[in-house]
């Protein structure tokens, strides 16, 4: 359950930094970004790549940064995926993203 | 080199890499399959296939080195060497070993190994000889065929060469993080700029750490001057100063009995109250040099060197213990190690290091396909290709293709080839080289996209066979596997699978043609209402 | 001094065979020097470098060994790309040939070798 928020936690983020980026922000929501937009998710982004960093090293000590280094290379490469082949799919996966995000935190919080 | 700074890299980059891509590759693929060490030498034994680890493993630790003193004492009495190797979560067996008379002139004579199921205590019969993972763990070195010492040089620069390319590479990606994500498929040469970016860049990480630590592994080979300029006796002096359990004392033949084990281990339980010990190995038995060495697993610290007990063999008492606090050199050298090795505790980040090697060979392959295609892409039309260009391309196809094939050449051999037959397993290593070298030679007369094509096909046959011949072969399959749990046959099972499906993709996806996405498409269209008319 | 001219005229062809070869071959013997000089230079004056690092480092004598050791590598590779990155081939050689040769002094001066 930790590895999973971690993961997905780290999936967060670099989906963020994507959508920050002018171009797939327009494949996803066919508008354009605002300045302000652009802002936002780069600092969610942030706030949610280093909390991924910060729990895996508090759980894992040395091994927790290679943990991450792991994600990160996941993460990437679903994104890759999602937003080379199939960008209409990528609302789905962020909102399926936050939902783990959100229950693996309410469990781990709770038990 | 160049003109400035940046065209100097390119160049560098293109050379550097292209000048070792194909070892490299081999190094890498050898590597990321070192991984599951412990999984495939699992897999080419059926005889251990139905082994189960124990919830008792490590309260039956004690009983089981007491036992297995007594069984060599009875039946190799006068060898030079045992080990008592205790059962782990990944390699479910105990084994108790000795070692056999050394040949003239031979420094080692070999292990005489005697398997045993921790759970029920009976001999494991009709185990095979095989190399295992070790082959591929060797080979990832030591390459084959050529003198150890030779083969790591030879590695060793082609590992520098691969840092190398991967600084520069860096450096000349310019717009590293705005092409993270993106992918274009069916672009010629592009498509295989941007596998090549995306797979270096999602595992950037890994690569520069296992390059930079695997040379690391070798540093004493490369650069054994620091230790030769501050130490008397060069390196040895280095390692009997850090590891005070590595000394070791000359053997003498005075025959003297060995101290009692009990006592012993009386010892390294109270040194280590819960204690999960791997390995008990013991030098010169009934000798006045006797020695015993006690290793302990490390457990989840990200640490190489064992935690050890060095005892002496006659009297039982304590000469060395592996030092407890480390200075943040020691930290700092070891945990590189250790980093390389990856003899993890957690199976998922053993996975995500599968996974990062993975990406390694893809970076490399595309590294390698991407110069032939941009070769030929500038060629003109009735221009004959060079001498060069056909030997790249025959050394893809030939590395590319052919490594994947070898391997499950190696793992059906294991299958297939006689239990008793002589030499066992040096035949199943001859399997997998005379499976490469085949490829090779096919690749000698052809290498166009018709033969990647069926070598592609070739490979996905290859890998369900494994998976069959499998099932056909031992009493378990893939899916009794699952439903016992047994995940480590699984993994290796399942992965075939996987590889099968890849290939099948890469099969379908390779354009016959050199021809445009947009004509192909129509061309496609064209087809589909071809047979919509017929019927 | 018909002979001397001769023989003039002949070495002048032979010094200019060989320059013509040199012209002919130049920018591969540029590439063969530069990786002779990122291979072998930079393996010397890294092997240089890092023992005479393991005897200034202030530290306990293991712990100044592992970290120089520890260092090697990425001093080789810096060599390395540095090796490519500068423009003339001679500059490299004679940075490297004068670098190594001033450690190699302080080392034996230090080791008392000399």
């Amino acid at each position: 359950m930790h590895e999973l928020l971690q993961f997905s936690l780290c999936l967060l983020a670099f989906n963020c930094f994507a959508l920050a980026k002018f171009n797939h922000y327009r494949e996803v929501f066919k508008t354009r970004p605002n300045e302000k937009q652009s802002k936002q998710f780069l600092l969610a982004a942030w706030i949610s790549i280093l909390l991924s960093l910060v729990l895996s090293v508090v759980q894992h000590n040395g091994y927790g940064a290679l943990l991450f280094c792991g994600y990160i290379a996941v993460s990437l490469l679903v994104l890759m995926i999602f937003y080379s082949f199939k960008a209409s799919w990528v609302k789905i996966m962020s909102v399926l993203n936050i939902t783990v995000i959100m229950l693996s935190g309410l469990f781990l919080s709770v038990f | 080199m160049k003109e400035n700074f940046f065209r100097s890299m390119t160049w560098m980059h293109t050379w550097v890499g292209l000048l070792v891509c194909w070892l490299l590759y081999l190094i890498f693929y050898a590597g990321t399959l070192s991984f599951f060490r412990d999984e495939i030498t699992l897999w080419n034994q059926p005889a251990l296939h139905n082994v189960q680890t124990t919830d008792t493993r490590i309260a039956q630790q004690k009983s089981q080195i007491i036992a297995g003193v007594k069984y060599l004492q009875n039946v190799a009495a006068d060898s030079q060497r045992w080990g008592i190797y205790l059962p782990t979560q990944r390699e479910p067996q105990l084994n108790y070993a000795y070692e056999k008379p050394r040949p003239e002139g031979k420094r080692f004579g070999g292990w005489q190994e005697h398997n045993i199921d921790p759970s029920t205590g009976q001999t494991i019969a009709q185990t095979r000889e095989t190399k295992g993972g070790n082959f591929f763990y060797r080979l990832h070195f030591d390459l084959h065929y050529i003198d150890v010492l030779t083969a790591r040089w030879i590695v060793c620069l082609a590992s520098l060469f691969m840092l190398v390319a991967l600084i520069s590479g860096i450096v000349i990606h310019k717009r590293i993080f705005k092409d993270m994500f993106s992918f274009r498929a069916n672009k010629g040469s592009r498509s295989w700029l941007d596998g090549h970016n995306v797979s270096s860049v999602l595992a950037l990480p890994f690569h520069l750490m296992i390059t930079y630590t695997g040379l690391i592994t070798l540093i004493f080979m490369l650069f054994p001057y620091p230790a030769m300029t501050a130490y008397e006796d060069g390196v040895r002096g280095l390692f009997n100063d850090v590891l005070p359990t590595n000394v070791r004392s000359k053997s003498s033949p005075e025959s003297a009995p060995l101290a009692n084990i009990e006592g012993i281990l009386d010892h390294v339980y109270t040194n280590w109250p819960d204690a999960d010990l791997t390995q008990i190995s013991i030098r010169d038995p009934n000798k006045a040099s006797a020695t015993i060495t006690v290793r302990a697993s490390t457990g989840t610290m990200l640490r190489d060197q064992t935690p050890t007990l060095l005892f002496n063999g006659v009297d039982g008492s304590l000469i060395a213990k592996s030092a407890t606090e480390l200075t943040n050199t020691e930290v700092f050298y070891d945990s590189m190690t250790a980093l390389h090795t990856g003899r993890l505790a957690n199976p998922l980040l053993r996975w995500l290091y599968f996974l990062c090697g993975i990406a390694g060979c893809v970076m490399i392959a595309s590294g390698c396909i991407m110069w032939a295609k941009r070769i030929r892409e500038r060629m003109k039309k009735q221009q004959t290709a060079s001498f060069g260009l056909k030997l790249v391309e025959g050394l893809n196809l030939a590395t590319l293709m052919g490594l994947p094939l070898a391997t499950c050449a190696f793992f059906i051999a294991n299958r297939l080839l006689p239990i008793n037959v002589a030499e066992r397993a040096d035949k199943e290593i001859l399997a997998f080289f005379l499976t490469w070298l085949a490829v090779a030679l096919f690749a000698l007369f052809k290498r166009a996209t018709a033969q990647w094509i069926q070598l592609a096909w070739l490979n996905a046959v290859a890998c369900i066979a494994v998976v069959l011949i499998n099932a056909l072969t031992t009493d378990g399959n893939i899916i009794s596997y699952l439903l016992n749990g047994q995940w480590a046959l699984f993994s290796v099972d399942f992965l075939c699978i996987i590889f099968a499906g890849l290939f099948v993709i890469q099969a379908k996806k390779i354009p016959t043609r050199a021809q445009p996405k947009a004509q192909r498409q129509s061309s496609r269209r064209a087809a589909k209402t071809n047979l919509q008319e017929q019927q | 001094m018909h002979a001397q001219s001769v023989k003039t005229s002949q070495t002048f062809s032979i010094a200019s065979k060989l320059s013509h070869a040199y012209q002919a071959h130049s920018y591969r013997i540029a590439v063969v020097s530069r990786f002779l000089a990122a291979i072998v230079g930079g393996y010397v004056f890294t092997a240089v470098f890092s023992s005479l690092l393991s005897i200034i480092l202030p530290l306990k004598k293991s712990d100044a060994v592992l970290l120089s050791i520890s260092l090697t590598i990425f001093i080789y590779s810096c060599v390395f790309i540095w090796v490519f990155a500068v423009k003339s081939l001679t500059k490299i050689w004679i940075t490297i040939l004068l670098t190594t040769t001033g450690l190699a002094l302080i080392l034996s001066l230090l080791k008392g070798w000399l």
